[in-house]
């Protein structure tokens, strides 16, 4: 690399080092920001360097899940793979994850990029990026008022996805608006998607989004729902129906926030998958992983390992023990993953769990908190004995919590997250479980509050 | 006899973006908290209404496209009936999208022309940039009584009154209709329309209540409601306001 990229690549280095050693944070996107504002061109760069191309995975929910789940494949079957893993999405992440691992000359220690896009950063990751297989989760209104209207966002991500001349594209064929994003481009579509018609219900969730046909406006008719509005759906208006699937779920069975078995058909002879992850949506995430990994043509038997061994990481659903209790902590930002949160911890049938429920406000989260009305807590609250409400906005958790059926002595308010945290332990008896349910800054937050009293690592420590 | 609050929420799926739902859930449980009954109808496409048989009809804001589908039907469907219950003084709350098809038309920032159902005298004009943050605003009461309104705004569209309506509070933060006048929301008899999203109404308990009190006194003998307490409604009232202030700094 030439003075500016290798001037551009040290002080992102530098910057990242300062930041760890201070513990300001992670540092994951501030060092990308500063080598952007020496190199402009540095992602494009670094990244035409990787020997097996690059891999994006875009949608509103899954992406950091299924990009983890993809990575352990790749490590497994003996590839390097540079990886934007925290959440860290826009440009400065990614060049962040490919300046860290890169010399000064430009040589980069892995051999793959595997990284997860902001939805709206899609059009300009795919020209900085020329990815050779973008992966599209889903797409809901999450934070709306960053992107403006769910419409406008897939027409901006299918004119981005049209920039590309080759490559592959890989579509979840459940969600009426991702399955179309494909049209006009001169990319290989595959479709991925379930069918089982034991799993599932027949009906629309209040929060579902895409709901109407994309032809021709008629709502469509859903033969099954499997997550908000993802299912096997037809328009018996102008006969559009869902696309056909490449790779297909089905012979599932869901055993609470501890397992998932799954069926993988498309990629050779049916593959048995189990995953540690629980909930319905991380069907979908990791049916993307897998359907991408045999897209890369990789290894059948390491797909099967690398999705068995895949623990969540950092911040969408993991375990931590805590003075002899259990948290579980589970990311929850937008309605629709809420929805799905809620359905999975409820589905062990106990009473009284105690929620710490942290809700934030800023940009990152969304500075609009209404979304939480479209959430349905009013299913959560028969499994509810005790809420503590914490983040910018916990007046406003702790209400709707009032509004969906909780008696206000069982709610309390603890803006602070340290004492929110310890409030939550005293509330649990030792063996016990907390759920908390945060949104991204306000886990975060938590975590961080959380490594400082050792019990968990900092994220980049992992 | 107990009184039942029968609301009509207009095309729940279609019209429901940015948590106005809260508004319906907030309206129901201040009536159950109360001992009354509540029956919520949702009413969609294609579907007619009976005007004389609700107390309160609701209809939130929509993506464009929504917008569109619903804006044929509710001039072709809806339009005769809604007037007819304006007549009959009901309360309606509008919001965003609702409000602006409850004017008299909205011409989009792309040229085209969408006509509203004209209960206000108001008409909308799409802009190039759109309001998006935290509203604090004071209600104009006939009373001189202070009531404050919090919520969040997020829209493109200017919306300007004629003297046919009247303004429903002054901006403190934000910009509120148009970000030229000062003004947010406006009232038509008992027919209210605003661009707060929040949910409006949980963190405006009085709002709520006021709405409830006029839908409900035309059949019922009431003077006022019994009050609750609004101890955590106020409390993130208070919270809206002190978040508002970032914006302010802007």
């Amino acid at each position: 690399m030439k003075g500016k990229s290798a001037l551009a690549i040290f002080v992102s280095k530098a910057t990242g080092f300062l930041s760890r050693k201070l513990g300001t944070g992670a540092g994951t996107q501030l060092p990308g920001r500063i080598a952007l504002r020496i190199d402009p061109q540095l992602a494009r760069k670094l990244s035409g360097e990787l020997e097996y191309g690059t891999v994006l995975i875009t949608g509103t929910n899954g992406k950091t899940t299924t990009a983890n789940i993809l990575a352990n494949i790749l490590r497994i079957s003996g590839y390097k793979p540079i990886h934007n893993r925290s959440g860290a999405n826009l440009m400065h992440g990614v060049t962040t994850a490919l300046s860290s691992s890169a010399s000064l000359s430009g040589k980069l220690e892995g051999n793959i990029g595997i990284f997860e896009i902001d939805e709206a950063t899609l059009p300009q990751a795919v020209v900085q990026l020329t990815p050779r297989l973008v992966v599209i989760t889903n797409l809901f209104r999450d934070q709306l008022d960053r992107y403006g209207e769910l419409e406008s966002l897939a027409a901006k991500m299918n004119k981005g996805l049209r920039e590309i001349s080759q490559g592959d594209l890989l579509l979840n064929a459940d969600d009426p608006l991702v399955a179309t994003l494909g049209e006009g481009t001169s990319l290989n579509i595959s479709y991925f998607g379930i069918s089982d018609d034991r799993a599932g219900g027949g009906n629309l969730q209040h929060a579902a989004d895409s709901k109407n046909c994309r032809s021709c406006g008629e709502p469509l008719a859903f033969h099954r729902v499997y997550y908000a509005h993802m299912g096997n759906y037809h328009c018996e208006y102008c006969g559009v129906s869902r696309p056909e699937l490449t790779f297909s779920a089905n012979m599932l069975e869901i055993k609470g926030i501890q397992e998932t078995r799954l069926t993988m058909e498309g990629c050779g002879s049916p593959l048995r998958l189990t995953l540690k992850i629980p909930g319905f949506y991380n069907v979908y995430n990791a049916l993307a992983a897998a359907g991408a990994a045999c897209i890369l043509r990789l290894d059948r038997d390491t797909i099967v390992k690398g999705i068995e061994e895949y623990s969540t990481v950092f911040g969408r659903a993991e375990w931590i023990e805590a003075e002899g209790r259990k948290i579980f902590l589970v990311l929850s930002k937008n309605p629709a993953g809420f929805n799905e949160v809620i359905r999975t911890i409820s589905s062990d049938g106990k009473p009284d769990k105690v929620l710490l429920m942290a809700l934030n406000d800023r940009v990152a989260d969304g500075t609009d908190v209404s979304w939480i009305w479209d959430v349905d807590f009013e299913n959560l609250v028969p499994h509810t004995g005790g809420i503590i409400a914490t983040g910018i906005r916990a007046e406003d958790m702790a209400l709707r919590m009032k509004y969906a059926g909780a008696p206000t002595h069982s709610i309390a308010i603890e803006k602070k997250f340290d004492r929110a945290l310890k409030r939550a332990l005293q509330a649990v008896p030792p063996g016990g479980v907390i759920y908390a349910l945060t949104t991204y800054t306000a886990t975060l937050e938590l975590r961080k509050v959380m490594t400082r009293l050792g019990y968990v690592k900092g994220y980049w420590e992992e | 006899m107990t009184p039942i609050l029968r609301i009509c929420h207009l095309y729940p799926e279609m019209m429901n973006i940015y948590g106005d739902r809260g508004n319906i859930i907030t309206l129901a449980q201040r009536c159950r908290w109360r001992g009354w009954d509540v029956e919520v109808s949702g009413i969609s496409v294609g579907e007619t209404i009976e005007p004389d048989y609700y107390d309160l009809y609701f209809m939130g804001g929509g993506q464009d496209r929504e917008q569109m589908l619903v804006c044929e039907d509710l001039r072709s469907k809806k339009a005769q009936a809604i007037h007819q219950a304006v007549e009959l003084k009901a309360c309606f709350l509008t919001i965003c999208g609702g409000y602006q098809l409850f004017g008299k038309y909205f011409i989009t920032y792309t040229g085209e022309e969408l006509p509203g159902i004209e209960v206000f005298d108001a008409w909308t004009v799409g802009g190039e940039k759109r309001f998006i943050g935290n509203v604090v605003a004071q209600a104009i009461t006939t009373d001189g009584t202070t009531r404050t309104l919090v919520g969040f705004e997020n829209h493109s569209g200017r919306t300007y009154l004629g003297p046919g309506s009247a303004p429903l509070a002054r901006v403190k933060v934000g910009y509120g209709n148009n970000g030229e006048d000062g003004f947010e929301g406006c009232r038509y008899g008992n027919a209210f329309g605003t661009y707060l999203h929040g949910s409006l109404l949980p963190k405006n308990p009085w709002l709520a209540d006021e709405l409830i009190l006029l839908a409900l006194k035309r059949r019922y003998k009431l003077e006022e409601l019994p009050p609750l307490d609004d101890t955590l409604e106020l409390l993130a009232q208070r919270a809206a306001v002190r978040r508002s202030r970032m914006r302010r700094k802007r």
